[in-house]
């Protein structure tokens, strides 16, 4: 019984972040990051917020800029 | 100021009731003439997409949809400061005004039927075997029998994906009936069978319920899960394809990063 709790749960998850992780408004500035024409990547604005502070982070650390 | 957006809602009114967001910050309404986006604010982007930031944005967008008629606005979405919502919701406004009117009162079902693809095919192959017993043999050489297995599978699929039209079709009459609006794919794998997000107006809501049940009964042998009311996800329809920022708002934003240091950071995500 608490098995068939658990997968429901985890079928409602599932659905769940179907939903929010895929679908509904996009409304984050897409662009396109080409090196030599070529476009390497799709990136969200808001994924791109988040590499900022990543990089911030990063050159904060060990690596060397 | 980062503001973490959930939802574009009809109205311009402020949120009465408490509700908190990511990193427990209230949630408010920024109007924008008769509609408005919901936000909090964020000290920093999500880093992580984590159980529980995911369920907190659920929880605030059907939250929404209690009172609201709402567009969800796809996770870990941000915007660098009032202005820029502003400017956005300037640009995007007919649009969500279009979606908001369109899918007033109307709620998302989600409906994925798993059927036993082994035995559908083990039937499917019996039966064409039997068939074959009547025709007269193909003689035995390596060719005439490459040939006959290139057949046979190509028969085989065919004969599975006519079976997936029929059953899909029965089905989408039922739920069609109660639904204003449907998104349907087919056989996304072998065993998915079908995987349909249905609108359907609240006041049909019942009847839509009543129609997955009694398709439940049709065949013991297929599992169904069925889920909802969900605020529409699959549903609004924006027209315009690339993002809401004009290229000098991205530019201000980003006017401190270089594409190589943005290449830096895609490499760390």
């Amino acid at each position: 019984m608490n098995n068939v709790i658990a997968k429901s749960k985890d079928v409602t998850l599932l659905e769940i972040l179907d939903r929010v992780l895929d679908k509904g408004v996009v409304i984050a500035g897409d662009m396109v990051i080409s090196v030599a024409d070529v476009d390497l990547i799709y990136l969200g604005l808001k994924v791109l917020l988040s590499s900022v502070e990543t990089m911030e982070r990063l050159r904060g650390s060990a690596f060397p800029s | 100021m980062k503001l973490y957006i959930y939802g574009i809602i009809d109205s311009s009114n402020q949120i009465t009731e408490s509700t908190y967001g990511l990193e427990g910050s209230n949630i408010y309404n920024i109007p924008f003439c008769n509609i408005g986006a919901v936000v909090s604010q964020i000290s920093q982007p999500i880093q992580d997409v984590t159980e529980g930031a995911v369920l907190k944005h659920e929880a605030v967008v059907e939250k929404l949809m209690a009172d609201f008629t709402v567009l969800p606005v796809r996770f870990q979405t941000l915007i660098e400061g009032r202005d820029n919502l502003l400017s956005m919701m300037r640009s995007y406004y007919r649009d969500f005004k279009n979606n908001l009117e369109r899918l007033r009162d109307k709620f998302e079902f989600g409906i994925k039927v798993i059927w036993p693809a082994d035995k559908i095919k083990e039937n499917i192959i019996k039966t064409l075997n039997k068939e074959q017993q009547k025709k007269l043999e193909l003689g035995s050489s390596p060719s005439n029998k490459f040939m006959k297995d290139k057949f046979d599978k190509y028969k085989i699929d065919k004969e599975f994906e006519a079976k997936a039209d029929k059953f899909i079709k029965v089905m989408d009459i039922f739920f069609s009936k109660f639904a204003a609006e449907k998104r349907i794919e087919k056989l996304k794998t072998e065993n998915l069978l079908l995987d349909a997000v249905y609108l359907v107006e609240k006041d049909k809501e019942s009847n839509f319920r009543e129609a997955v049940e009694h398709i439940k009964t049709a065949r013991y042998d297929f599992k169904y899960l069925f889920s909802g009311p969900w605020p529409a996800y699959n549903f609004v329809i924006l027209s315009k394809k690339s993002g809401l920022l004009t290229d000098s708002q991205q530019t201000s934003l980003l006017n401190k990063v270089t594409q190589d240091q943005m290449l830096v950071g895609v490499d760390s995500i």
